[in-house]
């Protein structure tokens, strides 16, 4: 008995060493010296392999004749938006009346607002037409045939036993940060494309990005060295917050601070006079979007001056999905669901250098730095601010549409012709 | 996406009493456990999680017409506190387009329809007239927004379209009497050539022809 509990404590001790070597071998030395084995793009191309045959297999078991890309993964919506404006649908037969067709338009809007909104929908994850064998991205998880569960089945077990463990065990404290974050990425399978490195920010600039998750930070980290603003968070996430920021260089608030906005803007406004300082890096839209498209950015980082770095972010979804929907999921979650999947790939574009010009206000120059990084992730442009994920709509907003309905009835002031058409 | 088999049977119930496609009500399922954050029924205050409906000057009107058991075909009257998937269903059915295939039966079943579901809109007492001062209370929503327009020129505007309907469904009046409402045979005779069919609908995708633009 005891021979034998000695004889598993070797191998015990036997695998363990052999797990320390492969980790040190593969994982940290190429991190420290920055170089890449290729580890993770034959990785990656192994899966994307996978998928196809996985796709193919689904559709061999549904027969159906759709030979579907893979890159058209990304599903529109369920209605077709009735985009005649207001003014065209409500004038119909005579300018001034009030008439009855206006209800059925209003009713017709509401009716479409109820089946889906956009900016709802920017807050749940992307849809795939396709499962890429997660059972988180598929709605119906249907038995389909035997090889595609064995293959599910061999996924998993691949994805909890293998890469997990040696995942956590990657995700020892670092004190250098660049170090640390390229070994988070590479942990993670992280396969991040970086393009024009030459725009990269400088020192004393503000760098703006559009938010996905929390790992977006990690991926510019592992590129360049940032000051960070950024919400103080409680919990698992407020102690990985901690660990991580021992420089003094960073900057965070409390959501209710941010209310002071004098306090903030001079603040960013000391660090970014200070040359020597890092870049800090700043993602205006306040919250995660599901990285389909880019929400209003919030004035208060353009108002402060000094030269912006845009910087656009965008998640390959085949491979996981990036997004973290704060209000559904917490931490834990996420970070177990991205642990869990099988890769983040992304691409980062860095953008040229933008400054605020001398008769622009601070609200346009957001829009323009926000339409620049829309068009260069390939998403769409949404002047919704993000908060609404969490809070209602002003009522001036409501007001507006009202306002604007009453002048088309009204016409300057002739009341009274009441005439139904 | 990687769909079943077998549509069950309960699905293809609702698709032959609603009319949508099996795919359409999978995705509008998906939108009502949205609005319900996963329960089974809704109620109006799920409805305020919409931002876009917050620009609606008749929102309160909509959401009204979401839980008026008239809408629902349920026999009795008055206002439900919740609706399930399947109400939920039938309301969404009123702002169907119209098919290719309906012949002129169905198609002034249809048009009644919507219509009746308007009637509803307008009629809040349930009594089956549209009042003058239901007619008024529709135009202050609608106009409600604008600071600068006083009630009176409201109500001189619902004034005047009831008298309006009026002459188109009673004729000449005397001067003793009283028009007492819009009946829904008056209010169908209102609406005679406005294609109501045409601009009184939701285009609802079909998941099958986005795959094949490809």
């Amino acid at each position: 008995m005891e021979e034998n509990r000695e004889g598993h404590g070797l191998a015990e001790g036997k695998i363990l060493s052999v797990w320390i070597f492969l980790f040190v071998a593969f994982v940290l030395l190429p991190s420290i010296f920055r170089v890449s084995l290729g580890i993770c793009h034959c990785y990656v191309k192994i899966v994307i392999k996978m998928l196809e045959w996985a796709t193919l297999q689904i559709e061999e078991g549904v027969k159906k004749q759709k030979a579907m890309a893979l890159e058209n993964l990304i599903s529109t919506g369920i209605i077709q938006r009735d985009e005649t404006p207001m003014e065209k649908e409500v004038v119909g037969r005579c300018r001034g009346c009030f008439s009855l067709a206006d209800v059925m338009y209003f009713s017709k809007k509401g009716c479409e607002a109820v089946a889906e909104d956009e900016v709802t929908r920017r807050f749940s994850s992307e849809e795939l037409l396709s499962w890429n064998l997660l059972s988180r991205t598929n709605a119906n998880l249907h038995h389909v045939s035997w090889k595609l569960a064995a293959v599910w089945v061999t996924g998993i077990l691949i994805r909890y036993c293998l890469l997990l463990p040696f995942r956590v065990k990657g995700w020892l404290s670092n004190q250098v940060q660049m170090i640390c974050a390229t070994l988070g990425v590479r942990c993670l399978s992280g396969l991040v494309h970086f393009h024009n490195r030459e725009n990269k920010p400088q020192k004393g600039g503000i760098c703006v990005a559009n938010h996905t998750s929390p790992l977006d930070v990690l991926i510019l980290a592992s590129d360049g060295c940032y000051s960070l603003v950024g919400q103080v968070h409680g919990g698992l996430m407020g102690l990985i917050q901690k660990s991580c920021m021992r420089t003094s260089q960073h900057v965070l608030f409390e959501r209710s601070e941010m209310k002071d906005r004098h306090l903030v803007r001079k603040k960013l406004r000391e660090h970014i006079a200070d040359k020597a300082k890092l870049p800090i890096l700043i993602f205006p839209e306040g919250t995660c979007i599901n990285n389909t498209s880019v929400m209003m950015f919030k004035k208060g980082s353009f108002e402060v001056g000094g030269t912006i770095h845009p910087v656009a972010i965008k998640y390959d979804p085949r491979f996981g999905d990036a997004f973290w929907n704060s209000t559904k999921h917490s931490i834990m979650t996420y970070g177990f669901n991205v642990l869990t999947s099988w890769a983040i790939v992304c691409n980062v574009w860095y953008l040229p250098p933008m400054v605020k010009e001398e008769e622009e206000d601070a609200v346009h120059f957001a829009d323009r730095v926000k339409a620049v990084i829309a068009a260069r992730a390939g998403m769409s442009v949404l002047p919704w601010d993000g908060g609404l994920k969490r809070k209602k709509i002003k009522e001036s907003f409501k007001e507006e549409q009202q306002k604007k309905y009453c002048q088309i009835v009204i016409e300057n002031g002739s009341v009274g012709s009441g005439n139904v058409c | 996406m990687g769909s079943a088999h077998s549509v069950p049977a309960e699905m293809r119930e609702l698709a032959d009493r609603t009319g949508f496609t099996s795919e359409q009500i999978e995705h509008l399922h998906r939108r009502f456990k949205q609005l319900s954050q996963d329960q089974l029924t809704i109620r109006k205050e799920n409805f305020d999680s919409i931002p876009d409906l917050e620009f609606n000057p008749i929102r309160g009107k909509i959401v009204h017409a979401f839980f008026d058991k008239r809408n629902l075909r349920q026999e009795s009257d008055g206002l439900a506190e919740e609706i399930n998937f399947e109400d939920f269903l039938t309301i969404m059915s009123y702002f169907r387009p119209i098919e290719m295939n309906m012949d002129e039966e169905q198609l002034d079943r249809f048009r009644k329809e919507k219509l009746k579901f308007l009637f509803h809109m307008y009629d809040s007492d349930h009594d089956g007239k549209i009042t003058l001062q239901e007619y008024r209370n529709v135009v202050e929503e609608l106009l409600s927004g604008n600071p600068h327009l006083e009630k009176e020129s409201a109500r001189s505007i619902a004034d005047g379209a009831m008298m309006e309907a009026a002459s188109i469904c009673v004729g000449q009046m005397g001067p003793d009497q009283v028009y007492e409402g819009i009946t829904f045979e008056d209010f169908l005779k209102m609406w005679q050539g406005i294609d109501i069919e045409t601009k009184m609908h939701v285009r609802f995708l079909n998941v099958d022809t986005i795959a094949h633009c490809y």
